[in-house]
């Protein structure tokens, strides 16, 4: 399933195309197409082991791709160099701190580590007051909550200004406060001209914030909507839904052709 | 520049959790103090003469089991909440990691040595040469940890990417040491006996370590993360 | 192509089946029994030439082994799996027979030879190559092979180190020189056992290929199956 490249988008930050994994004899991806453009939020959905982490993993060069080409910015990613790296962040389902670490310490050594490869980070204590941290600043992160946790990885992630940035499940383990303050800042990030790219299940909270719905279903993008076609929730959630399940009987054909 | 800074702020950040907790600074000293009491235990009625031929052993069995237990926990800090991976993504070059750990676990592994070689004086006369020629046997010391664990970094770092497969640590550790263990018990019996190749000997383990790290440090990205997927042969699949 | 090397492990284990009889015939009948060690030294013609593949399928488990690392080539990958795999087998062998002869000859079977020492080491390596591409995490075949690269660095540096430590501890205990007939009958036993082997080897490559192209196999078929029509 290939679309059309997003107009208002002048420079695409991510650019997939064909990515394939596989882990043994299990295709996860199986040809994974997309774009995403400078100042867009991008939904990623699917259900459960449909291949979401898998697909972030590639973007931030944990895993490598069988097949297809991931581009960032016109370099392609599986060069996987610091420059490259400086200019994204990923923020994985854990929150993936130093637990003895207090949360300030945390993003200061991040900045540190940026400062090192020459990327300039924001300061680390306003971004904890913006994810409202700043209480929590200086407490050790074995002492956060799942939520507080999840927040300072945020945070963190956020300091460094990145042009593309990965989301996993950013707003599961957050209150309704912290979903909306996080909804509020991914917008924030957009106006400012980064790409993000936000994944999860959950159909209402990707729809709040989202310029743009993809389906990830059976290792391919198999349905997009677009959220200002449409004005009421329902409707969009139904043509999502309708996308869905139009796809899957299709391929269900598909598969009945080939046997 | 920034591999060095990049090392040294990531092994600054291993002390700085060390001193919140001491967890593994002093579980792997009383290890130590406990491996060397069993020695102690065992070997209580070793004649003088042929302690020259066991204290060596004594050390370097020391070393190889504090090292095992330090490499296996020395990515723990990264493991428990996969900060491991927050690095991998960050702007950081592989190399600082393995540079770091490196210079943790030699950290823990020469304080270790610091109680067992006093240790050994202390129990075996045999073992007084360790102490009267100090500078011999404080480089011996270092250059012998710095063998074993340049290894032991390599192969704890790839195996910190999977889930507690800390056994097979110990499993590749051993056979793969041994050839800078050899040389350090050689060393360490030409420290006793006052050999006149002693310095000789150190140079050969030095030379020997040098290869070690280096080609630890080169294969380190390459274990730690997949460099390129295979491509498919096309052919054999039709 | 594929057709051509199957043909030549046929080949190698066809040419086994007249050289091993006449290669025992050859060794037990025609070569002089060896005056100090006595008959226990015919162990040495089969001995000698398996430490010897030993030696050779570790170091060609250890450039493979670089190669598959460099150049993520799964070619390389199957080669470094087969021959880490003959190491091990050929090296239990030396491991079996060589204290086997040591304990006549030697009159103990073990005496810290740097060979036997190197050898031991080397089969630990190599158990420890295969135990962790068998039990090891989801990266445990890059893990293996850098396993292995060490494995082929220490070859020579164990062999230096031991003969260093043995010169510290003196034992006794040297193969003297041996009249030519012997050796040839020691070339000659080489001749079976390696081609034996290297059949072996090829068949593990080929094994390994086809194992990784069914893999490739049902991911194709997995992949087509589901795109939409």
């Amino acid at each position: 399933m290939s679309y059309v490249a997003d107009p208002e988008s002048s420079i695409l930050p991510l650019e997939l195309r064909g990515i394939a994994r596989a882990f043994g004899r299990r295709s996860i991806l199986r040809g994974v197409d997309l774009r995403v453009g400078r100042g867009e939020i991008v939904g990623l959905m699917g259900a459960n082991g449909a291949g979401k982490t898998t697909l972030f993993s590639i973007i931030a060069g944990l895993l490598c791709a069988d097949g297809g080409t991931c581009r960032f910015a016109d370099t392609d990613l599986e060069a996987g160099a610091v420059a490259i790296r400086a200019r994204l962040a990923y923020v994985a389902h854990g929150p993936q701190l130093y637990p003895l670490l207090t949360a300030r310490e945390n993003l200061e050594l991040a900045a540190q580590l940026r400062d090192a490869a020459g990327a300039s980070s924001r300061e680390a204590g306003g971004m904890l007051e913006r994810l409202g941290l700043a209480a929590h600043a200086d407490r050790r992160i074995e002492a956060f909550s799942r939520g507080m946790a999840q927040r300072a990885s945020l945070a963190r992630a956020l300091a460094a200004a990145p042009e593309l940035m990965l989301l996993d499940e950013p707003l599961t383990a957050l209150d309704r406060d912290g979903q909306a303050l996080v909804a509020e800042i991914m917008r924030e990030e957009r106006d400012r001209g980064a790409g993000i790219v936000l994944c999860s299940h959950d159909l209402e909270t990707v729809l709040s914030v989202s310029d743009r719905v993809v389906l990830l279903e059976h290792g391919v993008i198999s349905g997009e909507v677009r959220a200002r076609e449409c004005v009421d929730l329902h409707e969009y959630r139904r043509l999502v839904t309708n996308l869905g399940t139009v796809v899957s009987t299709r391929r269900v054909g598909a598969v009945r052709q080939m046997a | 520049m920034s591999l060095l800074r990049q090392a040294f702020l990531l092994a600054r950040t291993d002390l700085r959790q060390e001193l919140r907790d001491f967890e593994m600074a002093v579980t792997a000293v009383f290890f130590t103090f406990t491996v060397l009491i069993m020695f102690v235990l065992a070997f209580a009625t070793l004649r003088p003469d042929a302690q020259s031929h066991a204290i060596p052993a004594f050390l370097w069995i020391t070393v190889a089991l504090t090292g095992a237990l330090t490499l296996g926990r020395v990515f723990d800090r990264e493991r428990e909440t996969d900060a491991l991976s927050a690095l991998l993504v960050a702007p950081v070059e592989r190399l600082a990691i393995y540079a770091a750990k490196l210079l943790t676990t030699m950290s823990v592994l020469l304080m270790c040595c610091i109680v067992v070689v006093p240790g050994l004086v202390v129990v075996f006369a045999g073992a007084r040469p360790l102490l009267d020629r100090w500078p011999a046997s404080l480089v011996l010391v270092f250059l012998g940890c710095l063998g074993y664990a340049g290894v032991g970094t390599l192969f704890a770092g790839g195996l910190a990417r999977g889930r507690g497969k800390n056994v097979l640590l110990s499993l590749i550790l051993y056979p793969l040491t041994m050839p800078v263990l050899l040389y350090a018990l050689v060393a360490t019996q030409r420290l006793l006996e006052n050999h006149p190749d002693l310095w000789q000997t150190l140079l050969q383990m030095a030379a020997l370590d040098v290869l070690l790290v280096v080609v630890a440090a080169l294969l380190f990205e390459s274990l730690m993360l997949e460099s390129r997927r295979y491509s498919v042969p096309r052919k054999e699949v039709s | 192509m594929k057709r051509g090397r199957a043909l030549l492990c046929y080949a190698f284990f066809a040419a086994c089946v007249p050289l091993f009889p006449y290669c025992v015939n050859r060794v037990f009948l025609e070569t002089p029994i060896e005056a100090k060690m006595g008959t226990v030294q015919k162990i040495f013609y089969f001995h000698v030439p398996m430490a010897w593949m030993c030696m050779l399928f570790a170091v060609i488990c250890g450039v493979a082994a670089v190669i598959q690392l460099w150049r993520s080539s799964p070619s390389a990958e199957a080669v470094a799996t087969a021959a880490g795999e003959i190491a091990v087998i050929t090296g239990l062998a030396v491991l079996v027979t060589g204290p086997i002869w040591g304990a006549r000859s030697w009159s103990t079977p073990w005496t810290n030879d740097p060979r036997q020492v190197l050898t031991a080491l080397l089969w630990l390596i190599f158990v420890a190559y295969l135990l962790v591409q068998r039990y090891g995490p989801p990266n445990a075949d890059r893990l293996a092979a850098g396993l292995a690269v060490f494995g082929m660095i220490d070859v020579p540096i164990v062999y230096y180190a031991v003969e260093l430590w043995k010169s510290t501890h003196p034992t006794t205990g040297v193969v003297g020189s041996l009249p030519s007939q012997m050796w040839s009958s020691l070339w000659l036993a080489l001749a079976p056992l390696l081609l034996c082997t290297l059949g072996l080897f090829f068949v593990r490559i080929r094994q390994e290929r086809l194992s990784q192209a069914m893999d490739a196999a049902w991911v194709a078929f997995d992949r087509v199956g589901s795109q939409p029509a």
